[in-house]
């Protein structure tokens, strides 16, 4: 091997080589520039969310107010409502975002997403029947995880384990009716009362979420990312075809099961917060793999365009007709709708084929 | 060039066979009780009319498809019981129908051809590139190792699929019709690549339509029909007449090309409304 007139790159292009210790790491440049702006983006979002409203403050009264100092109205206003409400926007987006990432790849498709596979609505039909039947704090996302495994196990198990895209998704859209039609009728049967309580689960609303189910949606983030994170290698692998996957040494089947029960327990531990809010886990990986370039799978910033969707989309649904709150579920889909049209009008091609 | 452009690593030897190998789906049959060797560091054919099970054949060889029965044997251990990473370090696959993200560029797609080396912690190294590099050598696809493979001739981008097993530095290539969507000039371009493989060591086994091409580029042949193979061995000895009558139920002269003595089909006649 004398004869390199080739200056031979030590990493691939669009690369950074890290080599901490004896570890060898390699990272996407256009991937870390996309995460500092989406990381900076909502970050302002953040700062926005928390100061306006009714009533609006100025930066540093929101800052005092965060370090507990000020007027004590504000104080009270921001650590009990508008922080809490902050962090389950971002926790869900980034949640809902991921979930829809790993199933677009899963099913090789960009229409496979939880919302879009009946996920979402199975989580939302299970707990609606817990509101309507046992209102508990902690039972809502519980059986929604219960009702997200039972829709992707039915979409699963009947579309072909995933591998066959379009069936998947046709499948999944038949669970999902299934399920909608079950909250639709609990909720038609109900009281008035309960119908209320359960009306957000409909539309997706971070309208006075309980606390202790933000609690397990971080919980269940803080597991969930790294091995999410973790599987990006086998991921880049699906997205060719099985063969192709197994020729490269993938444990297909085993990868794919990892890949829906993460995208399982994270989209119904969002559910239990926001609601199908489903447009989130379509838009934010596309917004992500646009930022990214189209080569990997974007774990990381499809986490962060979905928490900016989602934290951008509920400070216009709550100051946009104020006093009157719309939810966010309603902003994402009046926004997220068109941009998916755009996105698909735009490139033609649905997958590699 | 070819000395030179060799992977930094040589591919170690390889041998693989089956023991009354049984493959189907669901309720079907394909391959039935089929013991084979494949003749190591040599090029071998598998041919036969269509649906004869060679594809089948070569999934199961390569451990895509689970056996019914019997077993593949790599090294002399069951395939299915060695980890699937363990198979990618000694064989490589090229399906038929092998598809790429949209947008992959050629180096990226051969880049790819390391991943059974690659883990959590040690993602990329020097010896990576250098084999990445070497495999755009072999294959000559130097020139355009930034361009997109849709950008790419059929031939051009059956190059980078074949460079990107080159990558993966196996002993074993497998490969499912390379040639079937092809052109002649394109056609003869990915077989003498094949050769030239194998002339550096590797073992090769193609599922092929073409059996003038399989005559002319491969040194063993195994011919099959009803997933049952009727006849084995080098090309010159088991290609008749009457051989191809058996296979595609053609009747045929066979005449002998001049130089390699490969056997050329003229003046064929189908026999099989008879037959049926």
């Amino acid at each position: 091997m004398k004869t390199s007139t080739t200056p031979t790159r030590d990493a691939p292009q669009g690369f950074w080589l890290l080599r901490p210790g004896s570890l060898s790491l390699l990272v996407s440049r256009r991937g870390v520039w996309a995460g500092l702006l989406l990381a900076l983006m909502t970050a302002l979002v953040g700062v926005g969310n928390l100061s306006f409203g009714t009533p609006s403050l100025t930066p540093d009264q929101v800052l005092a107010a965060l370090a507990g100092a000020g007027d004590p109205f504000n104080v009270f206003m921001l650590h009990e409502l508008r922080l809490p409400r902050l962090t389950a926007g971002i926790l869900s987006g980034a949640a809902l975002g991921v979930g829809g990432c790993l199933l677009q790849t899963l099913a090789r498709n960009r229409l496979a997403t939880p919302g879009i596979i009946g996920i979402d609505d199975g989580a939302t039909a299970f707990a609606v029947a817990s509101i309507v039947a046992v209102p508990t704090s902690l039972a809502p996302p519980m059986l929604a995880l219960v009702g997200a495994a039972t829709a992707a196990a039915l979409a699963f198990g009947l579309g072909g384990g995933g591998s066959r895209g379009y069936r998947f998704i046709v499948v999944g859209i038949a669970v999902g009716a299934l399920f909608g039609a079950l909250t639709n009728f609990m909720l038609a049967r109900t009281d008035i009362d309960s119908a209320n309580l359960a009306y957000p689960w409909t539309v997706g609303s971070l309208n006075a979420r309980a606390p202790s189910t933000v609690v397990v949606l971080a919980a269940c983030l803080v597991i969930c990312l790294p091995i999410a994170k973790a599987l990006g290698r086998q991921l880049q692998l699906l997205r060719f075809s099985d063969a192709v996957a197994i020729g490269l040494g993938t444990h297909v089947r085993h990868t794919r099961l990892a890949i829906l029960v993460v995208t399982v327990f994270l989209t119904a531990t969002a559910v239990a917060v926001a609601g199908p809010v489903g447009l989130v886990s379509l838009v934010a990986p596309e917004v992500a793999r646009h930022l990214t370039g189209h080569r990997g799978v974007p774990i990381i910033n499809s986490a962060l365009a979905g928490a900016l969707l989602m934290t951008a989309a509920d400070w216009v649904g709550r100051t946009a007709f104020a006093p009157v709150e719309i939810p966010v579920g309603v902003i994402t889909a009046i926004v997220g709708g068109p941009y998916l049209l755009w996105i698909l009008l735009r490139e033609p091609r649905m997958t590699g084929r | 060039m070819t000395q030179d452009s060799r992977p930094a690593a040589c591919p170690r030897s390889a041998t693989l066979s089956t023991r009354e190998l049984t493959l189907g789906y669901s309720d079907r049959k394909v391959v039935d009780r089929l013991s084979v060797e494949i003749p190591p560091g040599k090029v071998t054919a598998i041919v036969g009319p269509n649906g004869c099970g060679k594809s089948t054949l070569l999934a199961g060889l390569a451990r895509i498809l689970a056996p019914r029965s019997g077993t593949v044997l790599l090294n002399g251990r069951d395939i299915n019981t060695l980890g699937t990473r363990e198979v990618a370090h000694k064989l490589a696959l090229l399906p038929q129908d092998a598809s790429a993200p949209d947008g992959l560029t050629v180096e990226e797609l051969i880049q790819f051809g390391r991943q059974p080396y690659r883990s959590l912690v040690r993602q990329w190294s020097q010896q990576d590139s250098a084999i990445v590099q070497a495999a755009l050598r072999a294959t000559q696809l130097e020139p355009l190792a930034e361009r997109p493979l849709d950008a790419l001739s059929g031939g051009q981008r059956q190059r980078a699929w074949i460079a990107m097993t080159v990558a993966q530095d196996t002993p074993l290539l497998l490969l499912d019709e390379p040639t079937s969507a092809l052109d002649l000039g394109h056609q003869i371009e990915v077989l003498e690549l094949i050769r030239e493989l194998s002339r550096q060591g590797k073992t090769v086994v193609m599922v092929i339509h073409d059996l003038p091409s399989a005559c002319r580029y491969a040194d063993h042949i195994i011919a099959m029909r009803d997933g049952e193979i009727i006849a084995e061995g080098e090309p010159a000895g088991i290609v008749t007449e009457a051989l191809v009558e058996r296979l595609y139920g053609v009747r045929c002269t066979l005449l002998h090309e001049p130089g390699t003595g490969a056997p050329l089909i003229v003046n064929p006649v189908s026999i099989r409304h008879a037959e049926d």
